[in-house]
């Protein structure tokens, strides 16, 4: 397909990533990068493509975690039931919060979705009977892939790249089908659309419901892989935020954007960790500094994010033969 | 009932200081049309300020809000002429974003500067209470909340009856009418944002003898300040005023009925209660949400 060329560079260099490299450092790196590009490709379906800016994805991120953990440690089950519970769950949520969020536009919509993961925070680290409370959830280590407990960091770079290639695929379906263009009609103009009989609302509902799922099941192979589930960390406005920073610092609304942004912050993040975790817990949060500047900068130089801008540049060089 | 005096002393202190936070939010909104997403982090700045001071110099935390006031109105004129002026023409969703980088960068740079550790301003005077009849208050409590009440009626004061106030209300009710009046709509904005972190920088200054201070700190209370803001209807002083008291008594009542652990789910479940049923707030004018302005 016309367009896809970058994305094919940019998967098949991750597959090659296992193959080429075995040092269990950098393939740590490449899985979180491909996990967090996953999951800002989720986000961005809803803040991106239906343009509905979520500050409370870590809800559906931490409903997927949680379900995996807790289905786990409770009852014996398999992680991927958890997954699929979780992003069932998630869908719930996510219609939920699209039908009575449904008039909100801009910060209204903002400030709706993080008081909606608040409460999750709140229901999870206070509810000790069932979710263990503020003290998180390790998660047991079971061998076997139908228990993910799996070691091997290649046969984890080889599940989260097929869920990245997934995402990047309802991406491109939204970019480029009728639905996709319907719901880009009702993101640039909702009464527009309406006029042209664009079911705006169903739209607008299955797009942050199909957001929160895939969320979900990211958060459910995150616990998987990360071992360990802290509520504070998974439903925190903090993640929330980097699943948007990564979307706007690649491009918000394109298909590679978030991929692209997961993997600066990934390797800025782990890069820094590295070389100052050492020293003092503080100087992790240099990384910190550097995204917010890096958003401010972002949003003002280039808002349309990275993807549009080199592409861009790419265009605006003239072509050698073509006459002009 | 012995408990009710308690219940609406306890009410009143907490919603003071909620309104000083929440006014300066509602503030910037009315006149920028900017929600503040890094309201918090000036709160959190005003804390650690006190405590700094507290720590290294030994001053008295209401001799430092005295001290700080021009050097807090200074970082938030900075704060603006830097990350905010740029942006300030641009859409909903740069705006968010620009706030947000601005809450990522100080929450962070807090962290590198003073830890995740929390931090105390322990006074002399820490335990001092005060009887009323039935209630017993802190003297914290109670200062922080006569300073609030007076900043508060200050600002309405400025708000109503200076020229710069009834320019900034210009402004916030038509910015391309009062720029075309002659009104340099450019300083309105520097000077409502130097005056909304001022306001909240202040109250984190009188919340520091009473909290403890850590780089995130900020959120729990903006949170609240958010609902009050929308209860109030964004924008809508007045109403913001009267919300912070509803969510002041909302939390008090909740936490003696339910308990403390459980009381923040109250006020966040009224919020979306409110956004879901009557976005525009108690007072604020309807369709406002939908239009997103």
């Amino acid at each position: 397909m016309k367009g896809t060329w970058p994305a094919v560079v940019f998967f098949a260099l991750a597959a090659l990533g296992p193959v080429v490299v075995r040092d269990a450092f950098l393939l740590d790196g490449l899985i979180l990068i491909l996990l967090w590009g996953a999951t800002a490709a989720a986000w961005n379906v809803a803040g991106g493509y239906a343009g509905q800016i979520s500050l409370g994805h870590a809800a559906f991120f931490g409903l997927g975690a949680y379900s995996a953990a807790l289905l786990g440690t409770r009852w014996g089950l398999s992680p991927w039931i958890g997954l699929l519970v979780g992003a069932v769950l998630a869908t719930v949520f996510g219609f939920v919060l699209g039908f009575l969020s449904n008039r909100l536009r801009g910060p209204y919509f903002v400030l709706a979705t993080i008081a909606f993961s608040q409460v999750l925070l709140i229901v999870a680290s206070r509810w000790r009977g069932f979710t263990a409370g503020s003290e998180g959830i390790p998660v047991p280590f079971r061998p076997g892939f139908w228990t993910l407990g799996i070691t091997d960091k290649r046969v984890w770079v080889a599940i989260v790249l097929v869920l990245a290639i997934f995402l990047y695929l309802v991406e491109l379906y939204l970019e480029r089908s009728r639905r996709g263009y319907q719901l880009a009609a009702v993101r640039e103009d909702e009464d527009a659309a309406l006029s042209l009989g664009v079911p705006a609302l169903r739209l607008k509902v299955a797009a942050i419901a199909a957001s929160a799922a895939l969320t979900a099941v990211s958060g459910a192979l995150w616990a998987q892989y990360v071992g360990f589930v802290d509520p504070f960390y998974v439903f925190s406005v903090d993640l929330s935020v980097r699943f948007a920073l990564a979307a706007i610092l690649g491009g918000i609304g394109t298909p590679l954007g978030p991929f692209l942004g997961a993997a600066l912050i990934t390797t800025l993040e782990t890069y820094l960790r590295a070389r100052f975790g050492g020293i003092g817990t503080g100087l992790i949060g240099i990384y910190l500094i550097i995204y917010g500047t890096a958003l401010i900068v972002m949003v003002r130089f280039a808002p349309q994010g990275l993807v549009p801008w080199i592409g861009q540049r790419l265009r605006r060089r003239p072509v050698a033969g073509s006459g002009s | 009932m012995h408990v009710v005096p308690q219940l609406i002393v306890s009410t009143i202190l907490l919603g003071g200081i909620y309104a000083l936070i929440a006014v300066g939010l509602t503030l910037i909104f009315g006149v920028m049309r900017v929600v503040n997403f890094a309201h918090g982090e000036f709160l959190m700045l005003g804390m650690y300020l006190a405590f700094w001071a507290f720590a290294l110099l030994r001053l008295d935390p209401y001799l430092t809000l005295v001290l700080s006031l021009p050097l807090i109105y200074g970082f938030g004129w900075l704060s603006y002429r830097m990350v905010m002026r740029p942006v300030i023409h641009a859409s909903h969703n740069v705006q968010i974003f620009t706030t947000v980088g601005l809450s990522i960068l100080l929450q962070n740079v807090a962290l590198v500067l003073w830890t995740a550790d929390s931090q105390f301003v322990r006074t002399s005077y820490y335990a001092v209470v005060v009887r009323l009849g039935n209630a017993v208050l802190n003297l914290a409590q109670l200062v922080a909340f006569a300073v609030a009440v007076l900043c508060t009626a200050a600002l309405f004061a400025f708000m109503r009856w200076s020229y710069t106030g009834k320019v900034m209300r210009a402004t916030a009710q038509d910015r391309a009418v009062a720029s075309l009046m002659g009104i340099d709509t450019g300083r309105v904005f520097a000077l409502t944002w130097a005056v909304g972190v001022t306001c909240v920088g202040v109250a984190g200054v009188l919340l520091a003898p009473i909290y403890p201070v850590y780089p995130t700190v900020g959120l729990q209370f903006v949170l609240i300040a958010y609902v009050a803001v929308v209860l109030g209807g964004l924008g809508d002083m007045a109403g913001a005023l009267l919300a912070s008291l509803i969510v002041a008594a909302v939390e008090v009542i909740g936490s003696y009925v339910i308990g403390t652990a459980w009381k923040e789910v109250l006020y966040l479940l009224l919020f979306i209660g409110i956004l879901v049923v009557r976005p525009a707030g108690l007072f604020g004018q309807r369709g406002a949400e939908a239009i997103g302005t």
